[in-house]
């Protein structure tokens, strides 16, 4: 039986949103994202391609239209750009000209380590994001997310399990923590995009223009209610 | 039959619901993001990604649901990699109809795709005129 510690970063990064200027977002309008090939400053060789396959689903289910990932980093190699980074230094416009994309959403691996120790394992997780205009090249939204989890010998449950299976000595699985990661990053309200086109309150759940330090900042216009159905945009 | 499957659907949604993912989803994901993970993990096992591929519009398109953005497009990308150039002309059309966002670079595969099926043309693996300004 193993206690699983949760450290306090992820509570940390869910009360407090930072504030957020979405107006260059909003007035952007994308419809499209093209999410290029992630650029990895970890050791861990395959970390890239595997955060590579966290984006898509989250990113969809914000309304947006994300372009396959694969297809994406497939043509790229082909074409010599099989580095990250040369695609991220690349110009955002002529990407999403190529692509027919309206957005580029950057994301960069931080770290994606496991450290191993006397009496515990800790796996930390850090990402940093960000959208940038496919006409302009401007930066329209950022986010930065760090994920910790840490096990000591002890406790039981679920939680423990999944919590144990994360820092599995053999082979830590970082998965479950790069996706919570993503939606942290995407939450709305919160430190994400509002909906996009293929939601049912595109347009609705905007913040209010220009009034960032009033109340109503902290409540936005349309907030979801907790217990509301999701309609799907489209029949089941 | 069909009720059966709702069930199961719900089953693995609940039982999903604690690791974060898979809940109250605008779209049938049916796994994708885990055959995209598997693929990199095992990439030898090429043909279990594309099955799963097929998979997920098949199950999509029976249950009248609608296949995630970029399904179509990435099944049709991996048939053109096996070089089912038609076959894979047929998928990029279907995303290209579904998600009028992709039609800029479907027909940009599609053009390619003719250009490929051409006896004369040399088989390029990838529409190079497109990506190729990209590195500017």
């Amino acid at each position: 039986m193993k206690r699983i510690l949760v450290l306090a970063a992820l509570a940390a990064a869910c009360a407090q949103p930072p504030k957020k200027d979405y107006s260059k977002l909003i007035s952007s309008n994308p419809r499209a994202i093209l999410v290029v090939p992630v650029v990895n400053k970890s050791v861990d060789v395959d970390a890239a391609d595997y955060f590579l396959s966290t984006l898509s689903v989250p990113l969809a289910e914000r309304g947006y239209y994300v372009f396959p990932v694969n297809l994406v980093k497939r043509m790229l190699e082909d074409e010599g750009m099989a580095d990250a980074s040369l695609v991220h230094g690349s110009d955002p416009t002529r990407l999403c000209t190529l692509f027919g994309a309206d957005a580029v959403l950057y994301v960069t691996i931080e770290q994606w380590t496991a450290r191993y120790m006397i009496l515990s394992t800790q796996v930390t997780v850090e990402f940093d994001y960000v959208l940038k205009d496919g006409r302009t090249g401007e930066e329209l939204w950022k986010d930065h997310q760090t994920g910790v989890y840490a096990s000591q010998s002890g406790g039981q449950g679920l939680a423990g399990a999944i919590a144990a299976a994360i820092v599995a000595k053999a082979a830590p699985n970082y998965m479950p923590m790069a996706r919570e990661a993503n939606a942290r990053a995407l939450a709305y309200p919160g430190p994400g995009f509002p909906a996009g086109p293929y939601r049912p309150e595109y347009r609705k759940d905007l913040p209010p223009p220009a009034a960032p330090e009033s109340p109503a900042a902290a409540k936005p216009a349309a907030p979801r209610a907790p217990g509301a159905p999701q309609a799907p945009a489209a029949p089941q | 039959m069909r009720a059966l499957h709702t069930l199961g659907a719900v089953a693995v949604l609940a039982w999903l619901g604690p690791f974060g993912c898979a809940q109250n989803t605008m779209y049938r994901w049916g796994g994708y993001d885990e055959a995209l993970y598997d693929h990199y993990k095992n990439p030898q096992k090429r043909d279990d990604y594309v099955a799963k591929l097929s998979g997920i519009i098949q199950a999509a398109e029976e249950h009248g649901g609608v296949v995630p953005p970029g399904c179509y497009a990435e099944y049709g990308w991996a048939l053109y990699e096996e070089g089912r150039i038609a076959d894979a002309v047929v998928y990029f059309e279907k995303e290209s109809k579904r998600w009028p966002e992709s039609r800029t670079l479907m027909e940009k595969l599609i053009r390619n795709a003719a250009r490929a099926k051409a006896p004369a043309a040399a088989p390029a693996a990838v529409p190079a005129s497109t990506v190729e300004e990209a590195k500017k």
